[in-house]
């Protein structure tokens, strides 16, 4: 039996490649300057019905990887192989470190482009298993999380979580949890979200048009044990919550995740410094806002800006730019010390929520990619 | 073996459901597990013309009614409809009633390779057919792989609960128990419904059709003769929650889990590797605090491939030496039901302890010099079964291993 430790880890790096650019920096000040960055979509690249997107500028995969091994590497994977580059730096892994450092990605369902380009083969083709074995494992979801192991020698849990919008805050919890249990030394744990046609189509007709328009990109955390970081800590991960709604009343469920969240904390909601909803289009969101605004306070939102304005709807990895949106922020506000609430909603039902102490000290520009 | 840890740390089985080709629930899956049946049949769940081959273990008579009574069914994809009736059957058998589960504290989750590609590929016909405009909305508002864990909290009305749907392949239901497991220890919740499921697809058939690892028949692990999986379809579900808390509610304990572990091999997309599939077997022994000699049996990823069945033998000799326990495979039964096959599997270790025999690994003639283990070949044997391991592999070499013991009030 491994030793058990409830200590709240810390969050000691992160990365994003998103809308914003393609590094921590273009993110961290995207933010700080509060760009909107919605254009028109290129039909003729993306056959969609969809008039903006936020998509990642000059996102090409060979162009960030090279071109060995990204041949056919889909977008969701090519983003989460870089964006956990930047976040590890140069260099390989000790043996060591290789097997301590666990990766958890998380996800809406894969790239269903993938998927859906697989099985379209299938159907086209002059027979239907004349397909390209290359692409095999791309239409499986853990192939992101996957490939990040094998490109960057990461040896420790792999784990591909699916929670929808809140994923990113699924893979700090559960990260939080091999941290607490001694099944890791340290954990990178993030979400991605790809651009995509079959993406854009399906939510389309999924949510009958009213979803919105849609971002992506991914983030990615460094978190440690706080008697171990190797790092000068970020911020402490206090308490991550996390509820269903199983009725329609996602207001109900938001508080009281808020509630659990804020207790385990041990903070009071006037406390709270920084806070973000995830602005989940519909009902949902608009019962998130509120019950953030109750819970929280309204000058703690207000000094958070609101991702979907900036980077529109950005899926699975939503939740994981609210938490490096609150980061950027630390490190230009007075915020040292004081906690940040994060809220993540699905329109499918799952409800989430992070409650960070952000650093006394986050050093400069607070470290993305460092 | 088990000293040091306290009731309240220790995790028990209370509970199991199981909705597989050879047995719905726990009664006809014994039965089955004992007589060595084979869900082997003629797919029907998707067009076969021009595939040379097309056996699966698909499952026939589920009806969904039987088990969904809140949730419209038509809002729920095939793969959410296991999981909610393995949910079912194991919260049934663990004597919660909904009452119970709202007044503790409640964690879901659910493993899967393909989560509804079943409904992703009907979606892509359409496409392909009439264009995107065409694609039905019911369809696509269900295809979302966190719903094979939203659904089940729908159903039960938990909305106290977490629902995580892990997507980690063909081993992601050890991982879904490895999770329940250390979220009960770590204070996280009381109870864990935790397991996996999938559905049978074109997709993922055709995927390993293209590889040469579809076998045209019978799938036979460590036969000489193997030719690969056939692809399978359900879901186990299995409760968790702590000795104390089994104990307080005078709860049926199925077994123990004693310990997991998690490795990848950071190494290949699609062939495993010996050295870190071993690696994840000494990590969940060692979490366990269980020697190699001490497991009764192996209850294997055994999938029937070339590949497979060579290196998971090679890994199992690495840390068993030339004892290795007797290693089976469900799958020669099951087919390969993807991210319900290690919670199925683990369910059948579970009964394997408590009804005291080992399922046989059917279809086997002569065994391959290079997968030397005795793999309870065709026929099931008596036998006193005290602890068992139990092996996921998976693409992208996500390795899950969970072990299970006996639980025995005398020695509690």
């Amino acid at each position: 039996m491994k030793t058990m430790t409830t200590a709240a880890p810390v969050i000691t790096g992160w990365s994003a490649i998103s809308p914003f650019g393609l590094d921590g920096h273009a993110f961290a000040t995207g933010i700080r300057e509060g760009r909107r960055t919605y254009a028109p979509v290129d039909h003729a690249v993306w056959p969609v019905p969809d008039e903006f997107a936020c998509l990642v500028p000059g996102f090409n995969v060979t162009e960030l990887l090279g071109n060995k091994g990204t041949r056919t590497m889909n977008r969701t994977t090519g983003l989460a192989v870089a964006t956990a580059g930047q976040v590890l730096g140069p260099g390989k892994p000790t043996a060591r470190a290789a097997e301590g450092t666990a990766f958890t990605l998380g996800t809406t369902t894969g790239s269903a482009q993938s998927m859906m380009d697989f099985t379209r083969q299938s159907l086209v083709g002059e027979r239907p298993y004349l397909v390209e074995p290359a692409l095999v494992p791309y239409g499986v979801m853990n192939v992101a999380a996957a490939r990040c192991a094998i490109w960057h020698g990461l040896k420790g849990p792999n784990t591909t979580i699916a929670t929808g919008r809140p994923a990113g805050i699924s893979a700090l919890s559960y990260a939080r949890r091999l941290l607490a249990t001694g099944r890791a030394e340290r954990a990178l744990a993030g979400a991605v979200e790809e651009y995509s046609v079959a993406r854009s189509w399906l939510h389309h007709h999924s949510r009958n048009g009213n979803g919105g328009p849609l971002g992506e990109g991914a983030a990615i955390f460094v978190i440690e044990p706080a008697s171990s970081a190797t790092r000068r800590p970020l911020a402490t991960l206090l308490a991550t919550e996390f509820r269903t709604c199983v009725d329609g009343d996602f207001g109900t469920v938001i508080r009281m995740a808020i509630r659990a969240a804020l207790a385990r904390g041990g903070v009071s909601a006037d406390e709270v410094f920084l806070a973000s909803p995830s602005g989940a289009p519909g009902p949902a969101g608009l019962a998130e806002r509120a019950a953030l605004a109750e819970a929280a306070n309204e000058t703690a939102i207000s000094r958070v800006p609101d991702l979907v304005e900036l980077i529109a709807d950005a899926g699975a990895a939503s939740a994981a730019f609210q938490i490096a949106a609150v980061l950027s922020l630390a490190a230009v506000l007075p915020a040292a010390g004081k906690p940040a609430l994060i809220t993540s909603v699905d329109p499918d039902g799952a409800v989430a929520c992070a409650l960070l102490r952000l650093a006394e000290d986050p050093g400069p520009a607070g470290n993305p990619g460092e | 073996m088990r000293a040091g840890r306290s009731d309240a740390s220790r995790v028990v089985i209370t509970g199991l459901g199981i909705v597989s080709s050879i047995g719905i629930g726990i009664p006809d899956f014994v039965d089955s597990l004992r007589s060595g049946r084979s869900g082997a049949k003629p797919i029907t769940s998707f067009d076969t013309t021009g595939y040379d081959y097309s056996i699966g273990c698909e499952i026939t008579g589920f009806e969904p009614g039987q088990w969904i009574k809140n949730v419209p069914t038509e809002e729920l994809g095939r793969t959410s409809q296991f999981s909610i009736a393995a949910a079912r059957m194991a919260i049934e058998d663990a004597g919660l009633s909904t009452d119970d589960l709202r007044s503790l504290s409640c964690q879901i989750s659910i493993g899967t390779t393909d989560g509804e590609s079943k409904d992703l590929d009907h979606l892509t016909e359409t496409q392909v057919l009439s264009g995107w405009e065409a694609l039905d909305p019911v369809i696509c508002s269900r295809i979302y792989a966190n719903l094979l864990s939203v659904a089940i909290a729908r159903e039960f009305g938990l909305s106290h609960a977490e629902t995580t749907t892990i997507a980690t392949a063909c081993s992601a239901g050890n991982y879904s128990i490895g999770n329940g497991f250390d979220a009960i220890r770590v204070g996280d919740t009381d109870i864990a419904l935790c397991g996996g499921a999938d559905a049978v697809c074109r997709k993922t058939f055709t995927a390993f059709y293209r590889l040469g690892t579809i076998a045209p028949d019978c799938c036979r692990p460590f036969d000489r003769d193997r030719q690969g999986i056939l692809t399978g379809e359900g879901a186990g579900v299995l409760v968790l929650e702590s000795l104390e808390s089994a104990l307080t509610r005078g709860a049926t304990i199925h077994a123990e889990v004693l310990g997991y572990g998690l490795t990848c091999d950071a190494y290949h997309p699609v062939a495993p590797e010996a050295a870190s599939v071993a690696r994840c077997m000494d990590i969940a022994l060692r979490d366990a605090n269980v020697k190699p000699h001490e497991v009764d049996l192996i209850s294997a990823h055994g999938t029937g491939t070339k590949a497979n069945d060579v290196t998971e033998v090679r890994a199992i000799r690495e840390v068993f030496g030339d004892t290795v326990p007797r290693t089976i495979s469900l799958k020669s039964m099951l087919g390969h039901t993807m991210g319900a096959a290690s919670a199925l599997s683990a369910i059948g270790c579970s009964l394997a302890i408590t009804h005291g025999f080992i399922p046989p690994t059917i279809n086997h003639r002569e065994t391959d010099p290079e997968c030397t283990i005795d793999c309870v070949p065709n026929t099931s044997v008596e036998a006193d079964l005290r602890i068992v391991q139990n092996n996921g592999l998976a693409f992208g070499g996500n390795n899950a291993v969970v072990i299970l013991g006996r639980y025995d009030e005398e020695h509690a």
